[in-house]
């Protein structure tokens, strides 16, 4: 034991180290930092995660466009435990992003961003942008469908962009389309860039906790003075807080691991993520879509009306950050406590409850056609009663020509179309033949897919789709009866 | 000490072999299991040949059609397609299975819902249009017997002789719809009692009523026709 401090002693002497890191551990903290103050720590711990399981991945993982999937594969299925290394680096990415949003959402809601942390805050905005360009190009390193897609929806938002979107997708894409050299970019982003600049980040964060200590709980009536502020706090802290180690810290570990045993389930639970089909633009047989992270974004991205994508896509970003970099300039001083800001708490409320419902609609994403639809969604007993040999092969047509893909019939089917379970009360058969030859409103034109019999044919099954009790549309030429035979041929 | 056990089953869990989240890896799919040809089926025919009503086209969960049907002639369907809306199933003509694929599924389907006793289809699959030749004027008087009553001028089932409609369905989707009928949908099969037809049509009255309903297409829209 001695022979330990001495050689503790000769270190310290030599280096000063134990008076870096003795504030580091025994640094004050309020009393009442209870549970509250554990998801930074979380977030911390995960980010170490991504780098010890990131390390070992680069071991094996061969960032070429044309390994890369195999090499994933070979990961998964022939390292030992490769597959337990992968899952642990997937799902902590996702982990780190939910608790990185979380202590987000609990600095805002405690307003500790007010003096003197601003630069707290600004730090960890950008390790917030950080860490989602992590997770962006991470997806990318599995280089399968949902990678490809998602890189070519990235490269789509950097084309609108004015004047230079043309130089903008060739930076990011290496050449014009997604090739080789886009993966070893996006690696050389992914393993390098990025992770320093997230270790930079985190190091400045932690400095300046270290400077500025962390915050109390917000207390109603306790306002943030920024004259008085720092010397006030440091009084309190000195009298009344206790040493970060052991007594915050021994929260932390208990939350940390918590956090481990749950990641290892999940890990062992639910497996890597992906890889998912080979990245092959031929395969339109795919439904891609990016990872959690950026569920939401899709969904917003999926849901805009068509005619604000540029402005909204390359504007309300901008806007988005600059708003989050300006929060603590707009009130730095005053109330902290959340019962004293409700218009903030309605903020974060509406905020939370938006990317939710985007993720959940990203998630279930309706306006996908369900591409087995047609082979797989029988006809419902009720359309295929009674009716004609001509309207049954109409049926068949409506199955065979895809349309289910995208169109539901008794709730089953694709909601990219309307349902079209009472068609035929809403358009007469002339317009049904136009609108199915014809297309429109996002429906492709089915003129050159379908002949004349085909087409008279499902006409003729739409024609019957509408309820018993109600007539055939009353739109003016639905009166015309339905033309059978030759007459309608041609 | 509760606790330190459940980190110990924890941690003996999560080093043993059976978690779920293990990959399979890239090993061919088993499709020799029934499990299988069910959800084969569901996902790529059940679409149009669902059982009951649901089906738009002849529906195979049905023990008539596999009496009459043997592998060979389904194996053929779905590898390359039949008529006008049956696509080819076979992966080298673009469609999802293998060949040993179909081999199972139709396997498979037989076992699941022909008849028991059934194993290669009745002597029935070889009658098609294309070994008996039928005579379209002996067709005529069997169609006003037994079929214009619901498909004639005044039936209420619908015209069969529609060149619209002929010329979606083949000689043999026509043939089909006669002898295994769509019970379902009140259509019987040719085997069982029709309305004035009390022992049901022989194989020869069928090639005569297609061949007669068959004539009613126009000489031009012969060459879409399905094999």
């Amino acid at each position: 034991m001695s022979f330990l401090k001495a050689s503790l002693a000769w270190i310290e002497e030599r280096t000063g180290a134990m008076a870096f890191i003795a504030p580091l551990l025994f640094h004050h903290v309020p009393r009442n930092a209870k549970w509250w103050y554990v998801f930074g720590s979380a977030t911390l711990m995960f980010f170490t995660i991504q780098i010890v399981t990131g390390v070992c991945l680069a071991t094996v993982y061969a960032p070429s466009a044309a390994q890369a999937w195999e090499s994933l594969n070979y990961i998964d299925n022939e390292v030992p435990m490769g597959w337990m290394l992968r899952a642990l680096h997937g799902w902590s990415s996702n982990a780190m992003v939910v608790m990185m949003a979380i202590h987000m959402l609990q600095v805002f809601l405690h307003a500790s961003y007010k003096y003197p942390r601003e630069l707290n805050w600004i730090t960890g905005v950008f390790l917030l942008l950080t860490v989602l360009a992590l997770a962006f190009t991470g997806q990318v390193m599995r280089w399968d469908q949902d990678a490809y897609w998602g890189l070519g929806i990235g490269a789509a938002i950097a084309d609108r962009i004015p004047v230079f979107g043309d130089q903008v997708r060739a930076m990011l894409l290496g050449g014009p389309i997604i090739g080789g050299e886009t993966l070893n970019r996006f690696y050389a982003l992914h393993v390098f860039v990025l992770p320093g600049a997230a270790i930079a980040l985190v190091g400045l964060h932690m400095v300046l906790i270290i400077k500025n200590g962390i915050s109390e709980m917000p207390k109603p009536g306790a306002v943030v003075v920024p004259s008085t502020y720092r010397k006030e706090f440091e009084e309190r802290m000195h009298t009344d807080g206790v040493p970060f180690m052991p007594d915050a810290a021994q929260r932390d570990m208990v939350f940390c691991g918590v956090c481990l045993i749950g990641l290892f389930a999940l890990a062992a639970i639910s497996g890597p993520i992906g890889p998912g089909g080979m990245p092959d633009p031929t395969l339109i047989n795919t439904n891609p879509r990016p990872d959690y992270p950026f569920m939401w974004l899709f969904g917003a991205v999926s849901l805009l009306p068509p005619a604000s994508e540029t402005a909204i896509m390359l504007i309300a970003p901008a806007i988005g950050v600059l708003l989050l970099l300006a929060i603590p300039f707009f009130s730095n001083s005053g109330e902290r406590a959340p019962s004293k800001r409700p218009a903030m708490v309605l903020l974060a409320v509406v905020t939370v409850m938006a990317i939710a419902a985007l993720t959940w609609e990203g998630t279930t994403s309706p306006w996908s056609p369900v591409m087995d639809g047609w082979s797989s969604l029988p006809t419902p007993a009720k359309f295929t009663r009674g009716r004609t040999p001509l309207e049954m092969q109409g049926a068949v047509v409506f199955q065979y020509a895809q349309c289910r893909n995208c169109h539901a019939l008794d709730g089953q089917g694709g909601r990219r179309g309307p349902e079209l379970d009472a068609v035929a009360t809403r358009l007469s058969y002339d317009q049904l033949v136009r609108q199915v030859q014809q297309g429109g409103g996002n429906m492709p034109a089915y003129g050159k897919n379908l002949d004349s019999a085909q087409t008279a044919a499902v006409v003729a099954f739409l024609a019957t789709l509408h309820p018993s009790n109600e007539p055939d549309s009353m739109i003016p030429g639905a009166q015309l009866p339905i033309p059978t035979g030759s007459a309608a041929a041609h | 000490m509760n606790s330190r056990l459940l980190l110990a089953s924890l941690i003996t869990w999560l080093a043993g072999c059976d978690r779920p989240g293990v990959p399979h890896g890239a090993q061919p799919v088993a499709h020799d299991s029934l499990a299988w040809t069910q959800s084969a089926f569901n996902t790529n025919c059940r679409g149009c040949h669902s059982q009951g009503a649901e089906g738009a086209a002849l529906p195979l969960m049905n023990a008539n059609y596999w009496a009459v049907a043997t592998d060979a002639v389904v194996i053929e369907a779905i590898a390359h397609g039949q008529g006008r809306s049956m696509p080819a199933y076979l992966d080298d003509e673009g469609g999802p299975f293998t060949p040993a694929q179909i081999v199972s599924l139709v396997q498979g389907m037989r076992s699941l819902w022909g008849a028991k006793g059934s194993a290669t289809g009745g002597e029935g699959g070889a009658i098609s249009p294309r070994v008996i030749a039928g005579d379209a004027g002996a067709g005529a008087a069997v169609f006003s017997q037994a079929c214009a009553g619901c498909h004639g001028p005044q039936g209420s089932a619908g015209s069969v002789i529609d060149p619209m409609y002929l010329r979606l369905i083949s000689d043999q989707g026509l043939w089909s719809a006669t002898i295994y009928g769509r019970s379902d949908l009140g259509m019987p099969s040719w085997s069982q009692t029709m309305p004035n037809r009390p022992t049901g049509l022989t194989a020869q009255e069928v090639a005569d009523v297609v061949s007669f309903i068959s004539s009613h297409r126009g000489i031009a829209q012969k060459a879409s026709d399905g094999p």
